[in-house]
């Protein structure tokens, strides 16, 4: 199809379609592709590759041979002269016996000192004399006898301070069992004794915890030493733990975001027009609320900065706006805080896009600002009547027989006799139950 | 440099100064009553924007810009003086977007978007608007107060030198005036129930949470019992 299209278009200042246009141009077409190596659209990239390499050309038709395949016998290597090897004796420094051995070299390299005798590493391991082990070193005779050191920083030296190495060969039939962290402990004291006496060499300071070594390699062991059962038993362990904690901190939160819900609740509150409540349970109230105000935290203090409702933007800027504008809804305003108030505001049968002067405005936004609390406290009590049915539950399984009551007005929320109802939970709340 | 000599020809911002002109903008539809023949079109409307009090718009209003759907050939339809509406026939609802344009270039234009409305909505929303079926069709518009929030002292000048529009009295299909005052009531009236609700809430919250305090303390109690037991 390409092909057609590209001869239609090259074809196009001559109108007619002859034989010879035809073939003129099929044949100025492929040249042309030859020269753009462009790939055809639709053609895979490997079967383009077959066709054009990095040449340009053309494949062959005819298979061809010019014995230039892709294995090469033979391999070319270079043809200079061979360097001439040596068989030479060689002496270790390593070694203190001086003893000779033989190596091949190469007669072009320098001698030199024997190439591996620089890995022969040579600890400075420190020795003390018979005077200053019994005015320094006698530190606790009861743990450590002369032999005893003696015979460790003999090992030391021998082994070069590998101190599990040390422990295995340690002579336990005449120095009695020492593991390696006695080993350890009684080698750095000794350095660090010495270091302090002779005020000489490095100054560094070896410090070893040999208690915390040993407790260390205790919990590894007890670590190690693990039934599956156990592991099982550990892990469901831990898990039972987080979850018991996320459960706190859910319980923490929720009991903030109440307290700071009540808190808000009282600062718009208190103008309120007509409290259903009497006098007598007024007075209740207030004693509850100061109970209440003690507990909150400086966290809350703090949220309760903030209005519980929505800030609306008031657009002080200069220049022209709508005054609808000051009805829009914040960005930080959430879907779900939206869609609750546009349900508060259907359920009031409110105009959620009331005629905007200036008083409904502003009486609009106040009004969606309390609607928001008054959905948050909903929530809140829901939430709460869902936790004391929970432990209303909880408390008849322990005791059965035996129940909570849940105060009547919390069970069900008619709006009708308010007043009575709150007296009757007054007498509920004095007759709890006795075990 | 063009936005710098405008505002010097408009002669800077008058400080503390807000104007406030109230519209009203919105269509009227009326039905065909059948389906029209070569396109299909059932309704004839007008989408219109006109001040809410009376008064001569054109003195400050440079160019009212109608957009209507796309299907319509040049659908941006500008009007540059009163009154300011592009009548129409069709047959589905759209968003017309309708932007206002200031003689005082440094006044950015304002945009308003009204929802072409051709058909009666079976439940009265309450939203603007009573479709009074008759003779005189379906009616939807809406209040809106354009705000001039410092303006210009040209602009100034152009919003205070208003000429009334006619000598008859200026009435509106909708009665705004009555709408207001009822919204407000309504609102005001809601907002009281609210905060009762709040009240009355608030003190159930505190009944709930002493009573899971105490369920507490009971539970623990009995299980610490059932325990030792």
């Amino acid at each position: 199809m390409a092909d057609v299209m590209d001869i239609l278009d090259l074809q196009q200042p001559s109108t007619e379609l002859t034989k010879e246009a035809l073939l003129n141009s099929r044949k100025k077409a492929i040249f042309d592709r030859v020269k753009a190596v462009k790939r055809p659209e639709g053609m895979h990239r490997e079967v383009f590759a077959l066709l054009y390499n990095d040449n340009k050309d053309a494949p062959p038709l005819l298979p061809t041979d010019t014995g230039a395949g892709y294995k090469q016998v033979k391999a070319r290597l270079g043809m200079k002269k061979v360097r001439k090897w040596e068989w030479e004796p060689f002496t270790n420094p390593a070694r203190k016996d001086g003893a000779v051995f033989h190596h091949w070299r190469r007669t072009s390299d320098e001698p030199k000192e024997y190439l591996f005798a620089q890995f022969n590493k040579q600890l400075n391991i420190p020795t003390y004399t018979a005077n200053e082990y019994s005015t320094h070193l006698k530190s606790n005779p009861t743990k450590w006898t002369k032999p005893q050191t003696d015979h460790l920083f003999e090992l030391a030296n021998k082994f070069d301070l590998r101190f599990v190495v040390m422990a295995d060969r340690w002579d336990r039939a005449n120095h009695g069992t020492k593991t390696v962290e006695d080993l350890k402990e009684r080698y750095y004291e000794v350095l660090s004794i010495l270091n302090k006496v002779k005020s000489s060499g490095d100054k560094k300071v070896y410090a070893y915890d040999a208690e915390h070594e040993r407790k260390r390699k205790e919990q590894l062991t007890k670590l190690f030493d693990r039934t599956p059962k156990q592991i099982e038993e550990e892990q469901m362990l831990l898990n039972e733990l987080k979850k018991i904690e996320a459960r706190k901190k859910e319980r923490d939160r929720k009991t903030q975001d109440l307290q700071k819900l009540i808190s808000q609740a009282d600062q718009q509150g208190d103008p309120a027009p007509n409290p259903p409540s009497s006098r007598k349970q007024d007075k209740k109230l207030n004693k509850k609320k100061l109970q209440n105000q003690i507990r909150p935290s400086r966290v809350d203090s703090m949220v309760n900065l903030e209005s519980a409702g929505i800030k609306f933007n008031d657009l002080r800027g200069t220049g022209v706006s709508l005054r609808s504008q000051r009805m829009k809804l914040p960005a930080n305003v959430g879907q779900k805080k939206t869609k609750a108030l546009e349900q508060t505001l259907n359920e009031f049968k409110v105009d959620p896009a009331p005629p905007p002067t200036d008083e409904v405005c502003n009486a609009f936004n106040e009004l969606r600002s309390d609607m928001v609390l008054l959905c948050e406290l909903r929530t809140a009590l829901a939430d709460c009547k869902f936790e004391l049915e929970s432990l209303k539950h909880q408390f008849e399984a322990v005791c059965p027989g035996k129940t909570l009551n849940v105060p009547l007005s919390l069970i069900n929320t008619p709006n009708i006799k308010q007043e009575v109802m709150e007296e009757m939970n007054v007498d509920e709340l004095s007759q709890t139950p006795t075990i | 440099m063009n936005s710098f000599t405008a505002a010097t020809d408009s002669g800077g911002r008058v400080k503390g100064l807000t104007i406030v002109k109230p519209i009203v903008y919105g269509n009227i539809a009326r039905s065909f009553g059948k389906k029209r023949e070569e396109d299909g079109h059932t309704h004839q409307w007008h989408v219109y924007v006109k001040p809410y009090l009376n008064e001569d718009m054109s003195s400050y209003v440079k160019k009212v810009h109608f957009k209507l759907h796309e299907s319509y050939a040049n659908p941006n339809r500008i009007v540059s003086k009163p009154p300011y509406e592009v009548t129409e026939t069709g047959w589905g609802e759209f968003e017309v977007v309708i932007k206002l344009h200031f003689h005082d270039p440094t006044e950015r234009p304002v945009t308003l978007y009204h929802i072409l409305k051709l058909f009666q909505s079976p439940i009265v929303d309450g939203t603007s608007g009573d479709g009074g079926d008759g003779k005189k069709g379906l009616v939807s518009e809406s209040y809106e107060e354009i705000v001039f929030q410092e303006p210009t002292q040209l602009m100034q000048h152009y919003l205070t030198n208003s000429q009334p529009l006619t000598n008859e009295p200026w009435v509106h299909d909708t009665d705004f005036e009555d709408k207001i005052v009822k919204t407000l009531d309504n609102i005001l009236d809601t907002k009281a129930k609210v905060k009762a609700e709040i009240t009355q809430l608030k003190d159930k919250l505190k009944l709930a949470r002493e009573t899971i305090g105490r369920f507490k303390t009971e539970l623990s109690k009995v299980q610490e019992e059932t325990q030792v037991n």
